[in-house]
């Protein structure tokens, strides 16, 4: 492990720029969000918690145009490849999900893969964390431990860094005068300060009564017929932004457009819990009913994944609960699920 | 940057080169496609409607057939609907083939009962190809199908030739009859008890609309084969056609890549397989 200063961090990223397109976590209010750098603003927090946006923004867009007219080349949407800086245990654990999926799962997704093959990832602890919070639950500590190239944890201005990749490794000898050794102090800063995280995350999930994936085992099996989803889906507006915000969700809709003598297929984020979604040509639903809609929700996530890919696709970040409108709470149905209530 | 892996979403322009009117609502279009495309009987494509969007079809041709390839499409949405207004010359695009064919090698020395529903012809008419093109492989061939009415029996003149065949033992049902109907009246379950078959051992295949196969499904069993020897093609909202976009999943599979044909054995304990 090195150490590296904050006023050498931003030569670092400077440098990455000539590479990378560079994006780093900004605080407004109390919300972080991702933009491009340019350079070392006040309002950049590499520390705190994760971002507003998913991860996977990055890497499989929200909208993007997969086929052109009957060419057959792929038609690309950036010129560098994405350096993110600051991302959290929480949105790594989403690429396992999506690296299953478009990567791993007999066919290969040309878009991701070209996304996703030469990028640079910059991870960081979280330094603090908020009421919803709940990576514990599913695993995943508040700071990164794998699937990153190099990770940084923030102890006071500056950042202890840890190579986790040949790629991460190669970056850190090539701007090896950037880098420090080590102080032991630091090393302990760093441990107090993730002891303090995990205190925090283990608060919210005793608060919350919220049970831990070892718990999940057969939940939706045997919940299937019960009434905790009509119960739970009675004030869902269907407006799928449980989906959307949700760094494991992956379902896209492919549509074409037409204009003069140009034709394109899009794709765009698509959500399972719109009525449509799994209805047939002919006008059959076999999911007809909203709570059916969302018992599949928690099916994919909780039955379907860890039968397949053995994981749980759920990270613990806590988006879903801030995004909804009705306030459908997935530590609550998880709870009911496993107590049965 | 490289590119190795082929672009999975883009459509291979095809000419329209015939269309058939086969009853009010279903039709028939002969393409060729710039690239050929072969295909195994129970594999689906996706027909592309140039601006419009694509839908999921299995293909009615021969699968031998590389160079033209049939789509039996009845009107029910926006892009069938397109697709019964194609003339000769247009311009289509298809992707695939996708999913999982019927594993025909596992038939061999076996007594193949095909039962068939309304559309559900259309797919069947590629299988009752491959199964003709290989019949001395199996022990007996039957097909029992079903239609709504007399008017909405697909494919006529070659189901006639169907009848001459000695390989083939054929009977037909209408659920409801005109004056001109010989065959059986009665849904398709009641055609399937006379098949002179070793129930225990036989391979059944199940193709039609979903309550069509529910109940087939269940009469099958009823008789006595067993759930491992029913095949059956399933039909959910394939639309990427390789396991990504979500739309077709069906328990721990998903259609477009894992199925469409699977045996009954495979899915009987999900929920929701008929609807």
């Amino acid at each position: 492990m090195q150490y590296i200063s904050s006023s050498n961090f931003a030569k670092f990223l400077e440098n990455l720029k000539d590479d990378y397109e560079v994006y780093i976590p900004v605080k407004k209010g109390d919300r972080y969000f991702y933009k491009k750098y340019i350079d070392f603003t006040d309002d950049i927090v590499i520390g705190e918690v994760r971002a507003f946006e998913p991860l996977k923004s990055f890497f499989f867009r929200a909208r993007e145009i997969v086929a052109e007219n009957f060419k057959s080349d792929i038609p690309h949407t950036s010129q560098k490849p994405y350096c993110i800086v600051g991302v959290k245990a929480c949105d790594l654990k989403g690429f396992k999900i999506h690296d299953y999926v478009f990567k791993n799962h007999d066919f290969q997704d040309p878009f991701y893969i070209n996304m996703r093959k030469d990028n640079l990832i910059i991870s960081a602890d979280c330094t603090s964390a908020i009421d919803t919070c709940f990576c514990l639950a599913l695993n995943v500590k508040p700071y990164p431990l794998e699937n990153f190239d190099i990770n940084l944890s923030a102890v006071g201005e500056d950042f202890i860094v840890e190579v986790g990749s040949p790629k991460g490794k190669r970056f850190v000898e090539k701007y090896s005068s950037l880098f420090e050794e080590i102080k032991d102090k630091f090393l302990s800063q760093r441990n107090e300060q993730r002891e303090k995280v995990t205190k925090a995350v283990e608060k919210n999930i005793k608060e919350n009564k919220i049970p831990h994936q070892d718990l999940f085992k057969g939940i939706i099996e045997r919940g299937y017929e019960s009434d905790i989803w009509a119960d739970e889906a009675d004030k869902c507006v269907e407006c799928g932004a449980c989906n959307t915000i949700c760094p494991t969700c992956h379902c896209f809709l492919l549509y074409d457009q037409k204009s003069e003598n140009q034709m394109a297929r899009l794709r765009i984020w698509d959500s399972c819990m719109i009525k449509d979604f799994a209805q047939v040509a002919g006008g059959a639903n076999p999911r007809s009913e909203l709570w059916m809609r969302l018992r599949n929700r928690f099916e994919k996530k909780f039955d379907f994944f860890p039968k397949v890919a053995d994981i749980y696709a759920c990270t613990g970040c806590g988006r879903c609960i801030s995004a909804c409108p009705a306030k459908i709470d997935i530590r609550k149905v998880l709870k009911r699920l496993v107590h049965d209530e | 940057m490289m590119n190795k892996i082929e672009n999975p979403y883009r459509p291979i322009k095809a000419e329209i080169i015939g269309v058939i009117t086969e009853t009010p609502t279903i039709k028939t279009i002969r393409f060729k496609a710039k690239e050929p495309i072969s295909f195994e009987a129970g594999q689906f494509i996706e027909l592309t409607i140039p601006g419009i969007g694509e839908a999921p079809f299995t293909p009615s041709s021969k699968p031998a057939e590389k160079e033209v390839m049939e789509l039996t499409v009845m009107k029910v949405g926006k892009v069938t609907e397109k697709i019964h207004e194609l003339k000769n010359g247009d311009i289509v695009g298809v992707r695939g083939p996708f999913g999982k064919a019927y594993p025909i090698e596992k038939f061999k020395n076996k007594e193949i009962l095909v039962v068939g529903g309304g559309c559900g012809f259309a797919p069947l008419r590629s299988l009752m190809y491959e199964l003709f093109n290989r019949s001395g492989e199996f022990k007996k061939l039957f097909f029992r199908g079903g239609c709504k009415t007399p008017q909405e029996l697909v494919y006529r003149t070659e189901i006639g030739d169907w009848v001459k065949r000695k390989d083939l033992d054929v009977k037909l049902t209408v659920d409801k009859s005109d004056s001109g109907w010989k065959g059986n009246v009665g849904v398709v379950t009641t055609i399937l008890e006379d098949v002179d078959i070793d129930y225990k051992n036989a391979i059944a295949i199940v193709v039609g609309p979903p309550v069509m196969m529910k109940f087939s499904t269940k009469k099958l069993i009823e008789m006595g084969f067993k759930t491992e020897n029913i095949y059956l093609s399933m039909e959910k909202n394939m639309s990427c056609g390789i396991g990504k976009c979500g739309h077709c999943r069906l328990g721990i599979y998903y259609v477009c890549k894992d199925g469409p044909v699977f045996s009954y054995d495979k899915i009987k304990d999900f929920s929701n397989i008929w609807e």
